[in-house]
């Protein structure tokens, strides 16, 4: 079993959870059925050399972010989508027929990429080693690590903001 | 070809697939949560693509910036989800066909 | 690999998980005869000598109770939440070190399932499902109680493992790597040199307070189980769950207990260690593993110790604690840590 079968097996899961969760008409299993995706694109995440940024996705997205999007969803009590009666036939089909045109260049686009593309000198660092990435985060990009920490204060503050009640906390 | 042997075009098409299936989650979705979640699918395939890249170029950068991606959407969810709360004690809904006055 | 191989790297990642599962029922035999003890009462002593044939009662009971699915429940998803608690329960125990490495027949043979460079950061990445587990049981039962203690109990795990990670990370600071392995052999030198390169507990005191406070808090023990408490919300998000569905949950609450606690002495105690203590040999690697049996043990009991001593708190205050008096504290042990590592004393 190659790496490359191993990709294609967790990248075919990330893309079946998807069509899953675009299907499903309830919106907390459309939820979970993103969660299961985000896990599988997590180890392809792995398989590309990249474990941080897979237990990154794992912890953030699929822990964090998802889990309040299901809070959000139960405590609203979204219910599931009522299949509607035939309305907006137009839209459909227009909105149909651009998403797989649309697909179809991009997967066109991309079927032969790379291929006859020469890599540079590969580096001679182990992948799974974090201690170069730390080193380019907090020295390149520190700028923007620390823009990034005043960004996700903004945020908890609008947020807070945004959705308490009116006439106090 | 990144160094574990997976070919690019394998990466892009993953992406490509990811990124479509969240588009006509976004179009075709009536509710304002869902449609969010297509946007977070998409937010990923674009993840995806710039890891394999990463990886197909021996560049540790698109590492460092998939890691913002997923901060600054993790930002954007709060207070997009933030939003949506606060719409929702207003309007009792979030089918969006419902949601097309400017002000109420 | 070879047959060889893969059968050693089975042992590897099974050999833990096994022994947990045998030990679960002694656990619970534990918590009963040691709640007896400090209440002052006998505790279970009517199933065999002692009351040790105890939890085998338990069993047979769990699997002759009805199982029942509440009428409106999502079947599906009511099914699934005790399996996910369970499954992310086990598969905590693949990165923790539970002994030294093994020299054998020319082969080395770390005593660890999976030794991944990323070995703290997958353990809460763990964690984060098992929040899913916990609400989605809450939610697919179809009962407002079990969707307030749900939420309630994911809200609680969210906000302590801010506190954890923060003290984890001073952990990693002053180790320089992620992987348990690492963490272990740091703290396996000497205690009266600098720089000091000994048991973590020692100068990240704070750190291991906060850390063993929230592992109360993550595993939903007292004093910190409002949310399944028994006389606030029924029971809380299990309320709606039977026979051996209940029994995955509870099983999965003491196999978390079991792997907080092992993580604790992996991080701050040492490990499988001792202070000058190097083993070799297979008897030397054998008393590494009884080493990290026993101060896995001593945790655990002190962690049945605390649930029958201490009330419990209320919900505010326990949302206070976490986020108020438990991060405040991690980021200022996280500083400690960084003006050690960097005056070179770490």
């Amino acid at each position: 079993m190659t790496v490359r079968f191993a990709f294609d097996v967790a990248a075919g899961l990330a893309i079946l959870f998807a069509c899953v969760m675009v299907v499903h008409r309830h919106p907390v299993k459309s939820v979970l059925a993103l969660v299961v995706s985000f896990f599988a694109l997590a180890v392809t995440f792995v398989l590309l050399s990249a474990p941080l940024i897979a237990a990154i996705q794992v912890i953030v997205y699929a822990g964090a972010i998802l889990v309040l999007f299901l809070f959000v969803l139960m405590l609203l009590n979204v219910p599931a989508e009522v299949r509607q009666t035939p309305g907006r036939p137009i839209h459909h089909t227009l909105s149909a027929g651009a998403i797989v045109a649309f697909a179809a260049a991009l997967l066109a686009a991309f079927r032969s990429y790379g291929a006859t593309a020469a890599p540079p000198a590969p580096a001679a660092s182990d992948p799974a080693d974090l201690a170069p990435l730390a080193k380019l985060l907090f020295s390149d990009h520190l700028l923007s690590f620390e823009a990034l920490s005043i960004l996700l204060l903004a945020a908890l503050v609008g947020a807070f903001a945004l959705a308490r009640r009116e006439g106090g906390p | 070809m990144t160094p574990n042997g997976i070919p690019l075009s394998d990466v892009l098409l993953a992406s490509g697939a990811l990124f479509s299936i969240g588009l006509a989650g976004a179009l075709l979705r009536r509710n304002a949560i869902s449609i969010f979640l297509a946007l977070e699918l998409m937010m990923n395939a674009a993840n995806l693509a710039i890891l394999g890249y990463a990886s197909a170029l021996h560049s540790l950068e698109g590492q460092i910036v998939v890691f913002f991606v997923i901060a600054i959407a993790a930002a954007e969810a709060a207070v997009g989800l933030a939003i949506f709360v606060a719409l929702f004690r207003h309007t009792e809904t979030i089918d969006v066909n419902k949601i097309n006055l400017l002000k109420w | 690999m070879s047959g060889a191989d893969l059968g050693i790297a089975a042992l590897r990642v099974l050999a833990p998980v096994l022994a947990i599962l045998i030990v679960l029922p002694m656990l619970q035999w534990v918590e009963r005869r040691g709640a007896g003890l400090i209440q002052d009462r006998p505790g279970p002593n009517r199933v065999g000598p002692f009351g040790l044939l105890q939890p085998l009662a338990d069993v047979v009971k769990f699997f002759m109770k009805e199982d029942l699915i509440p009428s409106n429940a999502d079947r599906f998803l009511y099914v699934l939440a005790p399996g996910l608690a369970a499954f992310a329960a086990m598969t905590t125990f693949a990165v923790i070190p539970y002994g030294a490495t093994l020299t054998a027949g020319g082969r080395v043979i770390p005593l660890v399932g999976a030794d991944i460079s990323i070995g703290i950061l997958y353990l809460f990445a763990l964690t984060s499902l098992s929040v899913y587990g916990i609400v989605l049981a809450g939610w697919s039962s179809n009962n407002k109680f079990s969707l307030i203690g749900g939420i309630r109990s994911s809200a609680q795990i969210i906000s302590y493992e801010l506190a954890m990670t923060t003290a984890a990370a001073g952990v990693v600071l002053s180790g320089g790597s992620f992987k348990l392995t690492d963490v272990v052999l740091q703290q396996g030198g000497s205690w009266l040199a600098l720089p000091f390169h000994g048991w973590n507990v020692l100068p990240q005191f704070v750190g291991f307070v906060v850390f063993f406070v929230s592992a109360f808090a993550e595993t939903n023990r007292l004093p910190f189980d409002l949310p399944e408490a028994e006389a606030e919300l029924v029971a809380g998000y299990h309320t709606e769950y039977s026979a051996m569905k209940f029994a995955m949950f509870y099983m999965a609450e003491y196999i978390n207990v079991v792997v907080a606690s092992a993580l604790t002495v992996t991080l701050y105690f040492g490990g499988w260690g001792l202070p000058g203590f190097h083993p070799t040999g297979i008897a030397g690697v054998l008393l590494s593993v009884v080493i990290f049996a026993v101060k896995v043990s001593i945790l655990v009991w002190i962690f049945m110790w605390v649930r029958w001593t201490l009330p419990r708190f209320r919900y505010d205050q326990l949302m206070r604690i976490g986020w108020k008096a438990l991060l405040p504290l991690a980021l200022v042990n996280l500083f400690w840590v960084a003006a050690l590592v960097l005056w070179k004393v770490l």
